[in-house]
């Protein structure tokens, strides 16, 4: 299923992790975009259409990460793509979020989370665990 | 406690017959006094306390019954009897009715008196045993009563709730305190209260009246009464047992833990922070590793060097980050050593803005340094005073425009010594502007993208300002610059000049 995904979107804003993201995700064959803040990640993701797109959970906010993610998925329409969300901290809860209910869930709008730093194989592995999970 | 000798007055114009009965009452082992005539006798009988009283009826200066009137509206208490040749039937209902205990008919013989003061003397004991326990009931039930509704005050007033439930599951008492962290308005005695309490706070007592052999020790449960840790209590359940070891009920004690939970509440969201900002650095530092030695990446050698240069900067930061924190632990636990001195102010703020010549340079800032002549000295740690102002100063160059300006002024304020820092910076936005001080806040815009920093300067500042009384202000407009004026208290000797 990987084969087919060619372009990712990484947003991050942390400038060292969207070069490392460039660095081993590209090294895969994958071509990478990015961004270092939501905006500029939103207007990137209407622009590119990329198969994938990994966020960073705090970014301007402690919620950048799920209001942007939030706002893909309501302008993806019937065509869903994975989002990810990736932090440093190993757990959601504690931070502004307890994503316990599932109306909090509902409202993430992620697909899966990534422990920083990434490498390339869990990237698609929770791609290939995406698509198999919608049955593509 | 051996009994008192009975004490017997006799009353008597007859002097013989006084010293007989005297004598003979005396071998009684009778306390024995005698008065001579009627005015004598109620003298006596009033400023003394006798067990009986013996009168004359018949007496020159005052009729016995006169003195019988006196004596008992003076000492109701005092038996006492009417001796007389010529007893008459009015006389003796008249005597009756004043409280006389009995006539004894004179000529008499010493067993009849005897028999007769012997009787009046119990009786008199009796009284004022029967009296004393009288007035002792009354004094335990006014004690009783005091107790009660002292107890009641006591309840009433504690901040913590009471809330007692029978074995039916009925409120049998409860205080105020109660009522209001339970959210009810009000609850009648013996109704049905179960079905009113929170539905944990039900299901923690329910298991006490259900089943009573099981649940035989206090429970505390947390109640999140309210959300967003507006209320928060803890509920203490303790079970009543009846003497044969039912169930009566159980008493619930209800305590306010809301400020506890918050502040545990802000040390958790304290604790997720530094774990996140911790492992930013680590987590950037290791992923540049990984990119280097994944075979996949073939990396070009300038590449490797670049990103090896970076994860040493991420580390570097890392560092001084886990020294911040631990400054601010040592402030927060008022560990740190300080050695307190005369602090040369305008002294510290040169070699300060000289530690930045480089910086300042690269930027083309324009630097204005002026400090009031004869400034006074503050006493102070010097090295947190050091880095009260390189903190400070470091935000005015990282945050500075290229060509910009920074103003540091020093001068005397009443009994401070005012600093001003002005930069041409960044500036803030003024949601920005009560974060300003707090852990980890960093302004994230446009203009601040690829400055690094840890987020704790300006809280490290704000604490050593305040550790030394004094006071820091600032105003900011966003894209214009930033003015702050730290203001040290100076020396107390100096302050009177």
């Amino acid at each position: 299923m990987t084969e087919k995904l060619k372009r990712i979107l990484v947003v991050d804003d942390d400038v060292d992790m969207l070069d490392q993201a460039k660095a081993i995700l590209g090294a895969k064959g994958i071509e990478v975009f990015t961004a270092d803040n939501a905006d500029e990640g939103f207007q990137t993701f209407q622009e590119k259409k990329p198969d994938a797109i990994i966020l960073d959970l705090m970014m301007e906010e402690y919620d950048s990460g799920f209001v942007l993610a939030h706002k893909m998925k309501r302008a993806m329409g019937d065509d869903k793509k994975p989002i990810f969300l990736a932090t440093a901290v190993a757990n959601v809860t504690g931070m502004k979020f307890d994503s316990t209910t599932e109306e909090e869930k509902e409202w993430i709008k992620t697909d899966a989370v990534l422990n920083k730093p990434f490498t390339a194989d869990e990237v698609l592995a929770k791609i290939d665990a995406y698509y198999e999970k919608i049955g593509d | 406690m051996t009994e008192a000798k009975p004490k017997a007055l006799v009353i008597d114009d007859e002097e013989l017959l006084r010293l007989g009965v005297k004598r003979l009452l005396e071998l009684e082992d009778y306390d024995v006094d005698v008065a001579s005539g009627g005015v004598e006798g109620v003298e006596k009988a009033t400023s003394g306390d006798f067990d009986v009283a013996l009168i004359d009826l018949k007496m020159p200066d005052l009729d016995g019954v006169e003195v019988l009137r006196r004596i008992r509206e003076k000492r109701p208490h005092t038996v006492c009897y009417i001796a007389t040749a010529y007893a008459s039937y009015e006389t003796a209902v008249e005597a009756t009715r004043l409280g006389a205990q009995g006539y004894i008919l004179k000529p008499f013989t010493d067993d009849e008196l005897l028999d007769q003061l012997e009787k009046g003397v119990r009786k008199r004991r009796l009284e004022l045993e029967s009296a004393r326990l009288r007035q002792e009931r009354e004094e335990r039930m006014l004690e009783l009563a005091t107790e009660r509704s002292r107890l009641k005050t006591v309840v009433n007033a504690l901040a913590d709730g009471v809330l007692v439930v029978n074995y039916e599951g009925k409120a049998v008492y409860y205080n105020p305190a109660a009522l209001t962290y339970l959210g009810l308005d009000d609850l009648s005695l013996e109704e049905p209260a179960l079905d009113k309490l929170p539905e944990e706070l039900r299901r923690l007592i329910s298991q006490y009246l259900d089943e009573p052999e099981k649940r035989t020790t206090a429970v505390s449960k947390q109640l999140a009464l309210k959300p967003n840790y507006e209320l928060t209590i803890e509920a203490t359940c303790t079970p009543a047992p009846n003497p044969d070891g039912s169930i009566a009920g159980v008493v619930v004690a209800l305590k306010n833990i809301t400020e506890l939970k918050r502040i545990e509440h802000l040390k958790n969201q304290f604790v997720s922070m530094v774990s996140h900002e911790l492992k930013a650095p680590v987590a950037a530092s290791i992923g540049f590793l990984n990119t280097i030695l994944d075979p996949d990446t073939n990396l070009d050698e300038e590449t490797q060097t670049r990103f090896m240069e970076r994860a040493v900067s991420r580390l570097n930061s890392l560092l001084t980050m886990v020294n911040d924190l631990l400054d601010i632990s040592r402030m927060e636990l008022k560990t740190a050593v300080r050695e307190l001195k005369e602090v040369n102010l305008a002294e510290i703020l040169e070699e300060t803005i000289s530690l930045f010549k480089m910086d300042i340079e690269k930027k083309q800032i324009g630097v204005d340094f002026e400090t009031e002549e004869n400034l006074p000295t503050i006493t102070a740690d010097e090295n947190e005073v050091q880095r009260l102002f390189t903190n400070l100063i470091s935000n005015a160059v990282k945050y500075n425009r290229q060509g910009g300006t920074l103003v540091v002024r020093a001068k005397r304020a009443g009994a401070y010594a005012a600093t001003t820092v002005r930069d041409t910076g960044v500036g803030l936005k003024p949601e920005e502007k009560k974060k300003l001080f707090s852990e980890f806040f960093r302004a994230k815009n446009e203009f601040t993208k690829g400055i690094h920093g840890t987020g704790l300067g300006m809280s490290i500042v704000k604490r050593i300002v305040d550790s030394y009384s004094g006071k820091i202000e600032f105003e900011s407009e966003y894209g214009a610059g930033t003015t702050f004026v730290v203001s040290l208290p100076i020396r107390r000797e100096e302050r009177e000049e």
